[in-house]
């Protein structure tokens, strides 16, 4: 696991109230079973926008691609770690 | 800081010289900024890409926003039949649209400080059904259903969203209305006056202080409807 997948992961762990969850890449964190109640979702997306900015690049969460449900960047851990990884590269 | 849109005339350049004038750290937007004479940005409001540019730029300056005021609208009073569909879109996308963009754009710097007030604009015409003011009625109509779905996904984050839904002010909004149909109007208000742009400046200084905090998702009736 790269570092800044790693760094994604901490940052949803730490909107997570209840510290027994583990998160991977299958955690979901949008419809039936999510981790996350939507002020968190918000807030971990500026949490995002922060470490973005820490690497060089501007992590773009209002895109047509972060609210389809279907392909939806925010399905689960893993898919937001991998946008989040996706952006940076496009933007270097 | 207090963002304002539509701040090169009408009720926009009154809100932005008031709280101008009372030292508040004001910030406009129009298309056009050359003769602003606080400090603005060129921007218009239906384009997601400019009002983009804005944040970035605030951002930037690492201001701290607490208001956001979306006073840019445009009107043309016109039967929907007779109305151009480049008219029509028109409209929509500067009022609603523009609306809709600067709060989802411009909120999140406030999220982040679990602060704030939003004021979005409607007008009498939508609680009147005016003749003639269909679409542009039907434009305001969205924002005023925006302003209340939005004040609720921003009370978590102790922002306030209200909607002010004036009469007919005299702006250059009123170009090409005569005297006799603004009457009509007025006289149909609960508080049958026509009133001017200060009525408004008062109430966003209303609801840009903290003693307003307990109104959110209102549509406030200038003139009373």
């Amino acid at each position: 696991m790269t570092d800044i997948r790693r760094g994604v992961f901490q940052i949803i762990l730490d909107g997570i109230e209840d510290k027994t969850i583990q998160v991977n890449d299958d955690t979901p964190l949008i419809s039936d079973g999510s981790v996350l109640d939507s002020m968190k979702l918000v807030e971990l997306c500026l949490t995002l926008e922060d470490f973005a900015e820490e690497k060089g690049f501007e992590f773009d969460w209002t895109s047509d691609q972060a609210m389809s449900r279907s392909r939806s960047m925010f399905r689960t851990a893993g898919s937001l770690a991998s946008e989040f990884i996706n952006q940076m590269d496009a933007k270097k | 800081m207090i963002v304002v849109t539509g701040s090169s005339r009408g009720l926009g350049l009154a809100i932005c010289e008031r709280l101008h004038s009372l030292g508040v750290d004001v910030f406009g937007l129009s298309r056009d900024v050359s003769n602003s004479t606080f400090p603005s940005m060129s921007c218009d409001v239906s384009s997601y890409e400019d009002v983009k540019k804005v944040v970035l730029t605030l951002k930037k300056q690492d201001k701290k926003v607490s208001g956001l005021v979306n006073a840019a609208g445009i009107a043309s009073m016109n039967l929907a039949v007779t109305t151009p569909p480049t008219v029509s879109q028109k409209i929509i996308e500067t009022n609603l649209l523009g609306t809709i963009f600067c709060c989802q754009l411009i909120a999140p710097l406030m999220m982040r400080n679990k602060c704030g007030s939003i004021m979005n604009f409607s007008t009498i015409a939508v609680s009147l059904g005016l003749k003639g003011e269909s679409v542009y009625s039907a434009s305001k109509a969205g924002v005023e259903g925006f302003t209340r779905s939005f004040a609720r996904e921003m009370a978590d984050f102790n922002i306030n969203v209200n909607c002010i839904a004036p009469g007919p002010i005299d702006t250059s909004l009123l170009k090409g209305i005569t005297a006799n149909q603004i009457q009509k109007i007025v006289s149909q208000q609960i508080i049958p006056k026509q009133f001017s742009p200060d009525a408004i400046c008062d109430l966003v200084e209303l609801l840009l202080d903290p003693r307003s905090n307990s109104l959110s998702g209102q549509v406030l009736h200038v003139g009373g409807a």
